[in-house]
């Protein structure tokens, strides 16, 4: 086959690297180890100091949106894992129950006990990666395989629920497919009994570093003010004085019947952050012990269900769809054509582990949604690296890149 | 003779629809319903030209004219408590009517309440950069920009944001296909290698569901493996798969399953 | 004088190994395949992960490194999209020779379930590979048994001879 040399021009040809005001441009990413996926940033530097940061996205853009315009509501399930792929039960479970809100569905109480089982796991593996890549970039190994030592634990018992690792699919609208296996209460509780010490061995570790708190300490600062303006939400609000947590503040599912307190600070800096981290796994574990037995009562009660019944919209029970002639008819429509919502358009969002997840689902009456749009977190969470990053200066860029959590999947979409 | 497909909306369509079918609404209650909401709308009435508003799950949708946007938005983040704009995007109705229906979600910490402002703009209309206001709305107009086009007026630095600078089109239009239009089929091989290039390295092959199982280009065939480019007869003697040679590897020592531990318990 | 024989024909025989160069240099460039760190989406966690604890890369000479110029196999780990395609090119071409190329994941072998016009259909369009890992993300075990069979196919290869072009240019 013909060789053929590529077209590429040297990528700075147009970029002049010495300003008459002595200012330097640096390109970082899109593809740095440190840059948690596809961050580009073009910074303007004076010495080591940022003067102008810029940020560029849309290297992961994949158009799930327009993915979702051209597919019906239960296939587009599967592509909501890819957004925020270290979390992707907690996607999942977005699209699900704005889903549910547009049809005014009911889920059965031992759905949603386990729909907040898969998220607080999710929660924490999501958090747990956040420690190990974040220790990585500002160089600490050992927390790096700590960690995921620990996360390879959960990926089990998620693995043992739904057969995925990483993208799991595990919530469908109107419930959830399966009920848990028998092992999972006692690999979670096995897990969550270990927990206190591990999480006590990554402070040990990281609490009083020099090197981590220097690096850490009066770093990466977000006023309150910045923080609301640009639309910030999760632990990067929190870190900066709101106490603003859409579980506790928005009940969905069943957190307000578990008892739970909501790490914040006033500080704005990336140890706040690392800080509230890490209070927040010691929060999802009560929260997880909680689920066990509020399972464990509707195991007692003879609560079985595990799917919504609402024939227009949700597929029969396997056994009906087997033994009964119309809902098998009902299911073949459901699969072939789609559940058509009715008209109308709804807001929903959800606290993610990095935030609040947002899915705007306009829905014209078709089995396919006119416009969904997905808010990501971590969109405005790299926006605001615009107004952050002047200022800092060069170290500073990877561990607030490590703090501020953004994944690019959802960035992108 | 072939169906006519229209340009202007490409998005799928459900290939059956009953014809006596009426789709449901989502039930909308009034605003007076609710205390909060109702005092809302009463201060934005008091100062611009409300065309409708009415509750739809949980949330207040408030209908404004477009070049009120920026007063209303105003007003209700230093008036009314609304401290976030979570979000802001279109949606394309220019098959329908030649609009765009723009909406701005928005959230009061305090009240804990979520509003939803929306308008309507003719296509090719710009709106009112709130920018200013939010900087949230900063990256959100520019992917509406990317997204549909729809400039903002008085932003910064209105340009692409998820596509690259030098792309043709606006991808959520529906008159834009899902799978891109020819433009987007070449755009990675003509930047890369040129024009000339498209012949060596082909069209895409967008049918996932597309084997050949006598493509030795493209297709691997487990187990039956033949060298790259070769011709399948169908006769291949069966291939196994192992990572090793046989006879063993200089220095390197082979698996032996017989003294392998297979560990049960991964939380030893 | 008491004759001390070692008989070479046994027992661990001749303290010289016999071995031609190519099998030198194969042995060396198989067993200490520093990957490039390309992780683009969801299949680089997995890629991480397979570097982590559990499953432990190290042992397999694999080394992560984060300069295309240190490293002999790219591991292109998720979606490669359009935008991003002109880069992988340019930190293809950046890597010295010997190159190997392991597309993983649905997403980078044919574009995968984002059958849309902002993804490359296929990052074998821009590159040669020379191995695809199917999966959606593939498991971090894949990965490994991929690298595994990468090695046996560099001993395949004869060491002194410059790499023919692969796939596409």
């Amino acid at each position: 086959m013909a060789q053929i040399q590529n077209r590429l021009t040297p990528f700075f040809e147009n970029i002049t690297f010495d300003r008459e005001d002595n200012e330097l441009v640096l390109n970082f990413g899109p593809q740095h180890p440190s840059a948690h996926g596809q961050l580009r940033l073009m910074l303007h530097l004076q010495q080591e100091q940022i003067v102008k940061a810029h940020p560029d996205i849309g290297y992961l853009h994949r158009g799930m949106e327009k993915m979702a315009e051209n597919m019906i509501y239960n296939e587009f399930m599967p592509t909501t894992d890819r957004m925020d792929y270290i979390a992707s039960s907690s996607n999942n479970y977005g699209f699900a129950l704005a889903v549910e809100k547009l049809i005014g569905l009911e889920v059965p109480r031992r759905a949603k006990v386990i729909r907040m089982m898969l998220l607080e796991i999710n929660r924490m593996m999501s958090h747990l990666f956040w420690l190990a890549t974040t220790a990585l970039d500002i160089g600490a190994m050992t927390i790096f395989l700590f960690v995921f030592r620990e996360r390879e634990y959960l990926m089990d018992i998620i693995e043992g629920y739904c057969g995925a690792r990483l993208t799991h699919s595990a919530v469908r609208i109107g419930g959830v497919p399966l009920d848990i296996q028998d092992s999972f209460i006692a690999q979670l509780k096995d897990f969550l009994e270990k927990l206190p010490q591990n999480i006590k061995d990554y402070e040990d570790l990281l609490d009083s570093n020099r090197i981590w708190r220097m690096r850490m300490e009066e770093v990466g600062h977000i006023p309150t003010e910045m923080a609301l303006s640009w639309g910030c939400s999760g632990p990067m609000l929190r870190a900066s004085g709101v106490a603003w947590d859409i579980r506790k503040e928005e009940p969905y599912e069943l957190y307000d019947e578990v008892e739970f307190n909501v790490p914040y600070s006033d500080v704005g800096d990336n140890f706040a952050r690392y800080r509230i981290y890490m209070e927040e796994m010691r929060e999802t574990a009560k929260i997880l012990w909680q689920t066990i037995d509020m399972y464990a009562e509707c195991v007692k009660n003879g609560q079985t269900e595990l799917m919504a019944h609402a024939p227009k919209y949700i597929s029969a029970p396997k056994l009906d769809i087997m033994t009964q002639n119309y809902s098998l008819m009902q299911h073949f429509v459901l699969v072939t054509q789609g559940m058509r919502p009715p008209v109308g358009e709804v807001y929903v969002a959800t606290e993610s582990p990095k935030g609040e997840l947002g899915y705007f689902i306009n829905s014209q009456g078709g089995p396919y949604p006119y416009r969904l749009k997905l808010r990501a977190p971590s969109f405005y969470h790299t926006g605001i690296l615009t107004d952050m990053l002047p200022g800092c200066y060069i170290p500073d860029v990877v561990s607030i890149i490590g703090t501020t959590n953004i994944v690019f999947g959802e960035v992108d979409r | 003779m072939r169906t006519y497909k229209p340009k202007d909306d490409v998005q799928k369509k459900a290939y059956y629809t009953d014809r006596f079918y009426v789709a449901p609404q989502v039930p909308k209650s009034d605003v007076e319903s609710d205390e909060v909401f109702a005092k809302d709308l009463e201060a934005i009435k008091a100062k611009f030209e409300v065309l409708d508003a009415y509750i739809q799950v949980e949330q207040m949708v408030v209908w404004i004219k477009p070049e009120d946007n920026y007063g209303v938005i105003e007003l209700m983040r230093d008036e009314l408590e609304y401290t976030q704009l979570s979000e802001l995007s279109a949606i394309d109705f220019i098959a329908q009517r030649d609009e765009f229906e723009i909406f701005y979600q928005m959230l009061s910490m305090n009240k804990r309440k979520r509003v939803r402002i929306k308008m309507s703009i003719k296509n090719g209309q710009a709106v009112n950069s709130v920018e200013k206001l939010f900087r949230s709305a900063d990256w959100s107009e520019r992917e509406m920009y990317d997204m549909f086009g729809i400039v903002a007026n008085g932003h910064p630095f209105m340009k692409r944001i998820l596509m690259p600078y030098d792309w043709q089109g606006h991808p959520l239009l529906k008159s834009y296909p899902l799978q891109g239009d020819e433009f987007a089929a070449w755009y990675e091989v003509d930047k890369i290698f040129g024009k000339e290039a498209r012949d060596i390295v082909g069209p895409e092959l967008r049918d996932t569901s597309r084997v050949d199982r006598y493509d030795s280009t493209r297709f691997a065939r487990l187990g039956h493996e033949v060298p790259f480019g070769a011709e399948v007869k169908g006769d291949e003697p069966v291939t196994e798969q192992s990572y090793q040679e046989e006879g063993g590897v200089f220095l390197v020592k082979k698996l032996d399953k017989a003294s392998s531990v297979v560990v049960d318990d991964p939380q030893r | 004088m008491a004759q001390h024989k070692i008989n070479y024909t046994q027992d661990g025989g001749l303290p010289v190994a016999l071995t031609t160069i190519d099998k030198v240099a194969n042995w060396g460039r198989s067993n200490s395949l520093w990957a490039m760190t390309y992780g683009l989406a969801c299949c680089g966690i997995e890629m991480m992960a397979a570097g982590a604890s559990r499953y432990d890369f190290d042992r397999f000479g694999t080394i992560f490194r984060a300069s295309p110029r240190q490293s002999d196999v790219m591991i292109v780990a998720g979606t490669l999209t359009k935008k991003h395609s002109e880069f992988i090119k340019r930190l293809y071409d950046q890597m010295t020779e010997p190159r190997w190329v392991i597309s993983m994941g649905s997403c980078a072998n044919t574009g995968g379930m984002f059958n849309t016009y902002a993804t490359v259909q296929g990052v074998d369009r821009i590159i040669p590979v020379d191995l695809y890992l199917p999966g959606c993300a593939p498991r971090p075990e894949t990965l490994q048994y991929g690298v595994m069979l990468l090695q046996k196919k560099i001993r395949a290869n004869k060491a002194g001879r410059a790499q023919k072009s692969k796939r596409l240019m």
